[in-house]
């Protein structure tokens, strides 16, 4: 495969700035895709991951906008068909969420996560599929709090069910106009959100984060199936959730295969 | 934003709205403390001051705002600096 197999290509990283978007941004830019990089709030941190993509030999604009509404995801899409007519790769990348138990969710809290983690994704792909009248890629990132459950995890886990099954329905539609549409779903990553829902937790209750691999996933890990997932070698992939854990999520609770191989 | 409205009135609104404490009566002095905003509601008013005042605000410069007084005044010194009217 060449070096730069997206040379010329336009990627759209919502949260795009920081922990595993910015990875994801630095990695297409790495192989050659000009990159837009969405932010929320944080000028200094976008600016400087844009600097960083630059220093890769692309073109990078970057956009703010709170894509839990609708009015700016709508004013972000018309900057980009002013600017460079036309996306080739969106990835759903941005989320948020409230660190509470379901019992303790209260409306504005679940507002808030569903905005973000699932209308976005589908307010964004509407806006995307017209700007790749010649096809393109969709990447949906997930986590296996849709499927487990987490601590404190709620209403992000719940939004990520649904971002999965939207992402299955959106593959099935767009699948005939070019445009594949795929996700990954990842375990904890070592990135500043994660310490959110981990700070108030028993080193009993992070044994999650741990891997038989015997590291925790790192942004880059995510990055890389992003850019397999956009490759034109993952073209029959549609509809799918590659699950980044470093087999995680086979073991059960306090079962630690590399601890007991050993005797431990 | 209104020019017809003073920043602290628009300021007001934003924080009532956030917060859904109608009751609450603001003044200078009233401490963002007592109006037992949780970091939700704080994000959200920082994200309707910063499209309503179309200005930026850095994390580490708004946790030195105490209290409304010290609002009024941060947002006012950020739209001189960003050559408002």
């Amino acid at each position: 495969m060449s070096d730069s197999p997206f040379k010329g290509k336009i990627a759209l990283i919502t949260g795009g700035s920081r922990g595993i978007g910015r990875a994801i941004t630095q990695k297409l830019a790495a192989q050659g895709a000009n990159v837009i990089i969405n932010y929320f709030r944080r000028r200094d941190t976008a600016e400087s991951a844009a600097q960083e993509a630059r220093e890769k030999g692309v073109d990078v604009h970057i956009i703010k906008a709170n894509i839990g509404d609708p009015e700016k995801i709508d004013s972000m899409f018309t900057e980009i068909e002013a600017r460079f007519g036309r996306l080739d790769i969106l990835v759903n990348n941005a989320a948020s969420g409230v660190a509470r138990s379901a019992l303790e969710l209260d409306v504005k809290s679940w507002d808030w996560t569903m905005d973000i983690n699932a209308r976005a994704v589908l307010l964004c792909a509407q806006r995307a599929a017209k700007l790749m009248p010649n096809g393109g890629k969709i990447v949906n990132i997930s986590s296996l709090g849709s499927r487990f459950v987490l601590p404190l995890y709620t209403a992000v886990g719940v939004s990520k069910a649904a971002l999965e099954a939207l992402t299955r329905y959106l593959a099935i539609e767009l699948a005939p106009k070019g445009i594949s549409v795929n996700g990954i779903a990842a375990s904890a990553v070592a990135t500043e959100a994660l310490k959110v829902y981990t700070s108030s937790l028993s080193s009993e209750e992070k044994q999650w984060q741990t891997t038989p691999v015997g590291r925790m996933v790192q942004p880059e890990d995510i990055a890389n199936v992003v850019t397999f997932l956009c490759s034109d070698e993952a073209s029959m992939i549609r509809g799918q959730f590659i699950v980044v854990d470093g087999g995680r999520s086979l073991i059960p609770p306090g079962y630690n295969p590399v601890q007991d191989d050993q005797g431990g | 934003m209104s020019d017809t409205k003073s920043v602290e009135e628009t300021i007001k609104d934003i924080v009532l709205t956030v917060t859904r404490k109608p009751d609450v009566n603001f003044s200078p002095t009233t401490d963002f403390k007592d109006l037992e905003a949780d970091s939700l509601d704080i994000v959200q008013i920082l994200v309707a001051l910063e499209d309503t005042f179309d200005i930026e605000i850095p994390d580490e410069e708004i946790k030195q705002v105490r209290n409304m007084g010290e609002l009024v005044v941060y947002i006012e010194k950020k739209r001189g600096e960003k050559g408002s009217p």
